[in-house]
């Protein structure tokens, strides 16, 4: 047991370490920060001056400010990940197929699962440290706002989206892990995360029982719940199954590409 | 230490190997000789466990390879055709991980790391980035990255392709040194290479194990023998005769040479095994009034018995393939006849370079032999 956790440590690091030595992860965050800034910035333009001018024509709506800048925000970062992660996962196995990397990590004492977990934290690690960032301004812009926003609803907002994070990329590693093409690997790991972002909606156009538990594996209907601070049990499942569904898909891959390879 | 039992492997209908059955004794090293795609990478990679094996079995230290996969793991080293190396990574850093990954202690890992780096003459290269290496570093990394657990078997696939003569020098010593405490297996189209650093050497080619003996022994056991190879000075019809009446000559024939002066000729003389007519000869020369020029052993080469064994389909030691063989011999004759002369020209060449540079004393030796020869045709004429 020690030793699997040793291994697992093993891969994460150089994984976290391959992200900071690489400039195409530097340009990936580069992006993520400068669009997410710039979509905070008119978010909290938009619906401070929308709030102005329904005060100034005395319309008597309530309207909490903070917490609708915050959510738009977030649903705004939602997409940004949708495009951002299969950029970030479309490398981890891809990449080890083409160096033949992947020859050294099957011919040593460590399981495909190690290796898969240890890859996956890496990888949510370096977009955690991307999230980061995000944080320090909107905890500027909101310490000032009247009703105050809650400091769980905030913290549960960016676990949500780093939970969301974690299922495409988890999804994004095994899909990295049927080709050597990195391109490839992202475009149909952009696809499928489209997919389940829009599933809810081809399940409200089926309808019924099946319709509604179809809904029920969308990514974004479970986003917008946490988004909102709302914690369940069942959207933490859901994340966690996607998660554990790309680990397990990751390590049967990684295990059939051996015995078939030629 | 490595032993193989009727090992087979199949792609879907296809046979890479068949029946492969060896043994390497702790501390040898074992030379996998055969042209390109005759399952010598398949064979590794079987033995490494990172393929499964169709049917027969592998066992390394005692372990079988599948079925303790993670205890054969943890005590060989490997170094497929490409270094598996990650470019990001320094040298230091990369061999770390390494260590880290084989379940080498925290304890000892500095140590095993600093080991390896000297060992494959690393040190100064030690905090560059993998990706900023030339050809022939990232190949010792990749030899380092074998070493640095101090595994008791280390399997080596074609680890001097692509270097430079000096660089092909440098890591068949440094495999030579590793010999002893390590157990090797290396594979490798490159002729001399086997003979330079193998204790032993097992043909392969179409996935059978044709010939496995010392480079030594295979040369003697080939049956064409030695021979002489003359230069002559006079007329030869009368020679000719005579030279092939001597007992222990298969069979006298007159080279042409072009760039030998007027009136001499070049002759080769092949001898039966286990005899050597060379005074004979000689004195046969000298009796008819000829001019001997030069006086020459010629022996087997390598190239020679790898050339008869993946082109004619003779069997030295498993008699066993005889009858699976003869089918394919038409079919594999042609195949090896158009693969084999680029690889062979390769190895000449990577050999007569190594000799401009070094002089190994095998040509050394040769050379003063002829001389020699020479000086007594000289004063007995």
């Amino acid at each position: 047991m020690g030793i699997i956790f040793a291994n697992i440590i093993a891969i994460y690091r150089r994984e976290l370490q391959s992200y900071f030595a690489s400039p195409f992860a530097y340009i990936v965050a580069g992006v993520f920060w400068l669009l997410s800034g710039f979509f905070f910035i008119a978010i909290f333009g938009t619906l401070v001056q929308q709030s102005i001018i329904q005060d100034q024509y005395g319309i008597p709506t309530p309207f909490d400010v903070s917490s609708e800048i915050l959510g738009a925000f977030l649903g705004v970062l939602s997409s940004l990940v949708l495009f951002v992660m299969p950029m970030l996962s479309m490398g981890l196995y891809s990449e080890e197929r083409k160096r033949g990397t992947l020859e050294l990590l099957a011919t040593s004492p460590i399981t495909n699962w190690a290796v898969a977990l240890g890859k996956l934290l890496g990888v949510v690690t370096f977009f955690a440290t991307m999230v980061l960032p995000l944080l320090l301004y909107e905890v500027i812009a909101f310490s000032a706002s009247n009703p105050p926003i809650q400091p769980t609803v905030l913290a549960i907002g960016h676990v949500g989206l780093i939970l969301l994070a974690a299922a495409i990329l988890s999804l994004g590693m095994f899909i990295s892990s049927l080709t050597d093409s990195t391109v490839l690997a992202a475009i149909l790991t952009f696809a499928l995360a489209l997919l389940l972002w829009v599933i809810d909606f081809i399940a409200d156009r089926i309808g019924g029982t099946i319709g509604g538990a179809i809904g029920h594996l969308s990514l974004l209907k479970n986003y917008n719940l946490l988004a909102q601070g709302i914690l369940d049990t069942s959207t933490l499942v859901l994340f966690a199954s996607y998660v554990i569904l790309g680990l397990f898909l990751t390590a049967q891959s990684i295990e059939a590409f051996r015995f078939q390879r030629s | 230490m490595i032993e193989t039992e009727h090992l087979s492997k199949t792609y879907g209908t296809t046979s890479a190997i068949t029946d492969v059955t060896f043994s390497v004794e702790k501390g040898e090293i074992l030379g996998f000789l055969g042209p390109n795609g005759a399952g010598k990478t398949t064979t590794m990679r079987i033995l490494t466990g990172y393929l499964p094996a169709t049917s027969g079995t592998a066992r390394i230290a005692g372990f079988e390879v599948h079925e303790n996969s993670m205890a054969v793991r943890q005590r060989i080293g490997y170094l497929p055709e490409t270094p598996p190396l990650y470019p990001e990574m320094t040298v230091e850093g990369f061999l770390h991980f390494v260590a880290r990954i084989k379940g080498v202690s925290a304890g000892d890992r500095s140590a095993r790391v600093k080991m390896a780096l000297r060992r494959c003459n690393l040190q100064e290269k030690h905090d560059v980035l993998i990706r900023k290496l030339s050809k022939g570093f990232r190949q010792r990394v990749g030899i380092a990255q074998a070493i640095v657990h101090d595994p008791p078997a280390i399997i080596l696939d074609e680890p001097t392709v692509g270097l430079d003569p000096r660089q092909i020098i440098e890591v068949r010593n440094l495999i030579k040194s590793l010999a002893g405490e390590h157990t090797i297996i290396l594979s490798t189209h490159i002729l001399p290479e086997v003979s330079m650093t193998c204790s032993r050497v097992a043909i392969i080619n179409r996935g059978q194990v044709v010939a496995i003996n010392t480079p030594e022994q295979l040369m003697a056991q080939l049956a064409s023998g030695t021979g002489y190879e003359l230069e002559v000075e006079g007329d030869l019809t009368s020679v000719h005769l005579q030279l092939e009446d001597l007992i222990g000559v298969k069979s006298v024939e007159v080279a042409s040479d072009e760039w030998l002066a007027k009136n001499r000729h070049r002759i080769r003389v092949a001898l039966e095994s286990g005899c050597d007519p060379g005074r004979e000869i000689a004195a046969a020369i000298v009796q008819s009034g000829l001019g001997l020029y030069e006086m020459k052993r010629i022996r087997v080469s390598l190239e020679d018995v790898f050339l008869e064994l993946t082109t004619e389909e003779k069997t030295i030691d498993s008699a066993t393939a005889e009858s699976a063989i003869a089918e394919s011999v038409a079919l594999d004759s042609d195949r090896v006849e158009d693969s084999e002369p680029s690889d062979l020209e390769e190895a000449e060449m990577a050999e007569s370079i190594d000799e401009s540079e070094s002089v190994p004393p095998e040509t050394e030796d040769e050379s003063s032999e002829a001389k020699l020869t020479d000086r007594t045709g000289g004063e007995s004429a």
